[in-house]
């Protein structure tokens, strides 16, 4: 079983979907807490926040900046902004350049998280239709976390997970369905 | 049988979003992204309330509500102007709008807006 001291989930096309799906049969007793990075435009930030929190008990929040990352609370990124881990466990938010087109690029929340948590952080892929995350989920398994797709037969858009699949050393595909055992099984 | 909605709007996060919260709520949804053919779109699906967005392609919300308010079958849909503009209220007024909704709304300023007009 996996040690997980973080669970990051990015998306982008499709994705919003699953999360729907998955969150009401994760635990309430996770040990950890879900960051949530998914590509979307400006104005639905309060829309998101409200509907992901009507699908679980966790605490869904929208990331402050500076804030200390709890455990057992979803965390949403705001749009137009990526988001840092920091080493002391807190959040930045910055305003720096698109990457693959995208703020919030799933990479870079990836890649930071990956220098934070090294070998207990578990990132997961959903449906998307560009490529952003899969070289986040490079360096995730390089620092030792683990990597999760959603399997892309399942996927409304199957580019970003079938991306993953084909150049990072995935370490599990998931269908829709298998998720939130996944998730719950993780300590 | 599910009341209808039919929502114009040209930011598909928005359209997304709005589909599957008002789907939980019991309600059967169609969206556009364009107010082209605006009659022809709202003639075939004849919904109960309609919320339209400022910024859509081709003529454009408000031409596009003066059109199904002048149209004698559409004209007694609800239309539900939205806008992230500050002058919302006034554009709905142009419009011959019957109410308005300001971007950013949270989930249950929109679910109230639908049941107040066409209920449950």
């Amino acid at each position: 079983m996996k040690n997980c001291d973080a669970l990051l989930i990015g998306g982008s096309a499709g994705s919003l979907d699953v999360l729907i799906k998955v969150l009401p049969s994760i635990a309430i007793d996770i040990t950890f807490p879900i960051i949530i990075v998914l590509h979307r435009k400006k104005g639905t930030d309060s829309l998101l926040s409200d509907l992901l929190s009507s699908k679980t008990k966790l605490i869904v929040k929208e990331v402050e900046e500076k804030e200390n990352i709890l455990p057992r609370t979803i965390y949403i990124v705001p749009s137009d902004y990526h988001l840092l881990i920091e080493k002391d466990f807190t959040f930045s938010l910055d305003y720096s350049e698109k990457v693959n087109y995208s703020r919030p690029s799933i990479d870079v929340t990836f890649q930071s998280a990956a220098e934070v948590y090294k070998d207990k952080l578990v990132c997961l892929l959903l449906s998307g239709s560009n490529a952003d995350g899969v070289n986040g989920l490079i360096t995730v398994k390089e620092f030792g976390g683990e990597i999760v797709v959603q399997d892309p037969k399942t996927a409304q858009v199957d580019y970003m997970p079938g991306q993953a699949i084909l150049r990072a050393n995935v370490d599990e595909v998931l269908e829709i369905e298998q998720m939130a055992d996944y998730i719950n099984n993780l300590k | 049988m599910p009341k209808k909605v039919f929502i114009f709007d040209d930011n598909n996060d928005i359209l997304e979003l709005c589909t599957l919260i008002l789907e939980d709520a019991g309600y059967e949804i169609k969206t556009s992204a364009t107010s082209n053919n605006i009659i022809e779109q709202v003639l075939a699906y004849m919904p109960d309330i309609i919320f339209m967005d400022n910024w859509l392609p081709d003529v454009g919300g408000i031409e596009a509500t003066q059109e199904l308010k002048a149209h004698p079958d559409l004209k007694h849909i609800p239309v539900i102007y939205f806008s992230a503009n500050n002058d919302v209220s006034a554009l709905a007024n142009k419009a011959g709008a019957d109410s308005f909704l300001a971007k950013p709304f949270d989930i249950h300023t929109l679910e109230e807006i639908v049941s107040t007009h066409i209920g449950k």
